[in-house]
């Protein structure tokens, strides 16, 4: 149940701002924070640059499923909320963290009331993807690039261009028919792995195994395992140790994806 | 100097990489140029580094390193986050084939025939699993480079500090 305004004097520019309001706007700017790939650290220091701009002093408790928020307003400490909210799936959009960013910053510097705020967060948790061949793209020449780097030739780039192309776009596939996003990652990187390991299988250019190694990178957990890191320096464990699971066992569902495909082609053929 | 062709390739293939992972991690338009130059900076150092006969781990730290503070430089100039950037930029120095050979031996543990006539699999394996953890390791460090040396929290305090 969403409780209506409660009309609480906080200050004369922001006298339409309810704690409950509040602690409703910062938990959902958390929440997306979270899913898109902030470490604790960004999630707890924008939600804290809003709320001090307005007044209210902040508690936060951020685990990787959910976000728990108490505020307490500080011109009258008898009026505090607290709120939970468990968060959606995990999608990188480092797109939504500058906004957000930006936004809590234009809160401090620019002395935005809550209807702004509002408004201008609900244009940013709307903000589209790349577009999806941009993306699918994107990902294909990354992985030829890295296999050039990795010591491949141009056949083997093209082969890695193509592998990581495919498995990207049967990842793509899997996630909008709303399977297991673990399920997704094994898919993908089976795909990709099959495709690459004919270039093993035929010794199509100079080194083959320079392909299998880079065509499936772009399913590596990067966020979460650089994440995970940067948390346990700063002392988030809780969340730190969800991240460390999370890209582990994502590393592993790829292990496992190009394991079967290894195996369906012959391991002694490796 | 001939050097230098190598060193090129290698700055222009790691801007492409990072800027096709910004794109993957959905990096605003405006600033995937940065992931690129970052990136193939970044890269370009630790090939440097390679070419002197320094071990890959400390070479791929300094890149790692470079690619962190740089990117607190630029994020204040293009008003951006800078794990925004760095993040896909040092994905360029992702140790894939270190990663792969770990794996494919794994398959092989499986197989107590092939252990056997083989023996040497285990330290090997063993030895590509810690070089990718570290490597995995160093990375988060460059990214997070700015939280360590800085006690202040956000790019812009650490600005407001120095000048």
């Amino acid at each position: 149940m969403r409780n209506e305004a409660i009309p609480l004097q906080i200050s004369d520019e922001h006298a339409s701002a309810s704690a409950c309001r509040v602690a409703d706007l910062l938990l959902d700017i958390g929440t997306v924070l979270l899913v898109s790939g902030a470490h604790s650290g960004r999630v707890t220091r924008n939600i804290e640059r809003v709320a001090r701009a307005w007044g209210y002093g902040l508690e936060i408790f951020i685990t990787f499923t959910g976000l728990m928020v108490s505020i307490k307003n500080e011109a009258d400490p008898s009026e505090r909320v607290a709120r939970f909210r468990r968060a959606p799936l995990h999608g990188v959009h480092f797109g939504i963290l500058t906004e957000a960013s930006l936004l809590t910053w234009r809160v401090v510097e620019e002395n935005l009331g809550i209807d702004e705020v509002e408004d201008r967060w609900a244009e940013i948790r709307r903000m589209p993807h790349h577009p999806r061949w941009a993306v699918l793209g994107g990902v294909g020449v990354a992985c030829a690039c890295l296999c050039l780097l990795a010591g491949g030739d141009w056949r083997n780039a093209g082969v890695a261009l193509v592998a990581a192309v495919c498995g990207m776009f049967v990842r793509q596939e899997v996630l909008r028919k709303r399977f297991n996003p673990m399920i997704a990652f094994m898919l993908a990187s089976f795909t990709t792995t099959l495709i690459a390991g004919l270039d093993m299988l035929y010794q199509f250019g100079a080194s083959p195994e320079k392909t299998l190694a880079t065509a499936v990178l772009y399913l590596i957990p990067g966020v979460p395992l650089i994440n995970c890191a940067i948390d346990l320096i700063e002392g988030h464990i809780p969340t730190a140790i969800a991240r460390g699971v999370y890209g582990g066992f994502i590393l592993l569902c790829i292990s496992v994806g190009m394991s079967l495909s290894i195996i369906l082609l012959g391991i002694h053929n490796f | 100097m001939d050097f230098l062709v190598p060193l090129f390739r290698d700055l222009l293939l790691s801007f492409v990489v990072a800027a096709g992972f910004g794109l993957l991690f959905n990096t605003p338009r405006r600033v995937i140029w940065v992931a690129g130059l970052l990136g193939g900076l970044g890269h370009g150092l630790r090939f440097l580094l390679l070419q002197q006969q320094i071990a890959i781990v400390p070479a791929t730290l300094a890149g790692a390193v470079f690619i962190g503070l740089a990117g607190i430089f630029l994020a204040h100039r293009v008003h951006t986050p800078p794990v925004v950037f760095t993040m896909p930029a040092c994905i360029t120095m992702i140790p894939g084939l270190y990663a792969y050979r770990a794996m494919l031996g794994c398959i092989r543990i499986t197989n107590l025939e092939m252990v056997k006539k083989d023996p040497d699999v285990l330290p090997v394996t063993a030895h590509y699993f810690v070089l990718t953890a570290s490597l995995l390791f160093t990375l988060a460090i460059g990214i997070c480079v700015g939280a360590l040396l800085f006690r202040k929290r956000s790019v812009k305090s650490i600005f407001r500090r120095i000048f």
